[in-house]
């Protein structure tokens, strides 16, 4: 997650790599309580989410979202 | 621009070696939050149980019948599985993924659901993908380009694959704004 880009970001890249009619969509707010779920984070990091981010933020910390392009027929 | 080669190699390191020590995967609740009913029945219950995207990008990709697909980053192999019921025995699913037991792990899952005579896993990575150019009609990904430092070079590397006129479906996160510093540079918050 501390990998994540922002989504006008994400879409900017995909361009400059050459591809076409980006499609940004399928948007969820993913929580800490979500988050927690997956075993990559540590306890420690979970709970230094819930102390540094403000607690508004505690159901929406990221945006799990679907990107669609399409390589150009013709470079 | 050592330094910054340092950083992006230590990522990939810390990424891969929490892919490789975790004992299992988000399991049945994770996997109930991002695939219906009748998708989860087409996975054997090891694929269903390593479930650790964010997203659906298979039900997105619009696969057809005897395309080839590559699944980047495809950990246990629930999306490579899917692919593969998609596509078929005409075409090919093939998984990359740099952690070797995941390549084994979703070899036995893929076999379990029956769709190993069209699906392959590659050890590898999403930033040097071991294939030919234009090789591929559609990439999916489900949760994957977050965990790397290069991810100009690993878009490059998608876009080198697919054949002119081929797709992406690509499943990840995003963030506006900046996460914490002592997040952002916690080593676990990279893989997870």
């Amino acid at each position: 997650m501390a990998g994540a880009l922002a989504e006008r970001v994400f879409a900017e890249k995909l361009g400059r790599a050459g591809f076409a009619d980006a499609w940004v969509g399928g948007h969820r707010p993913t929580s800490i309580d979500e988050a927690s779920q997956y075993p990559l984070f540590t306890d420690e990091v979970i709970e230094q989410m819930r102390r540094a981010l403000p607690s508004e933020q505690h159901d929406h910390i990221a945006t799990s979202v679907i990107v669609k392009a399409r390589k150009p027929e013709t470079p | 621009m050592a330094k910054d080669l340092m950083y992006q190699n230590e990522i990939r390191d810390a990424v891969r070696d929490a892919y490789g020590s975790i004992a299992s995967g988000a399991g049945e609740v994770v996997a109930s939050m991002l695939y219906s009913e009748e998708e989860l029945a087409e996975l054997p219950a090891g694929a269903r149980d390593w479930a650790l995207g964010v997203g659906n990008p298979v039900r997105y990709a619009f696969l057809q019948p005897g395309e080839v697909v590559l699944d980047v980053g495809s950990g246990g192999g629930i999306d490579t599985i899917l692919a593969a019921r998609r596509v078929g025995s005409t075409g090919r699913a093939i998984g990359l993924d740099i952690v070797e037991a995941m390549i084994d792990r979703a070899r036995a899952n893929a076999s379990d659901a029956g769709v190993e005579g069209w699906t392959e896993f590659l050890l590898g990575e999403m930033e040097r993908v071991p294939l030919p150019d234009a090789s591929v009609d559609v990439v999916v990904s489900n949760g994957v380009l977050n965990l790397t430092a290069r991810k100009s070079r690993a878009l490059a590397e998608i876009f080198r694959v697919l054949k002119p006129g081929g797709r992406i479906a690509l499943a990840d996160l995003t963030v506006e704004g900046e996460l914490p510093p002592e997040i952002a540079n916690d080593q676990s918050a990279w893989a997870g």
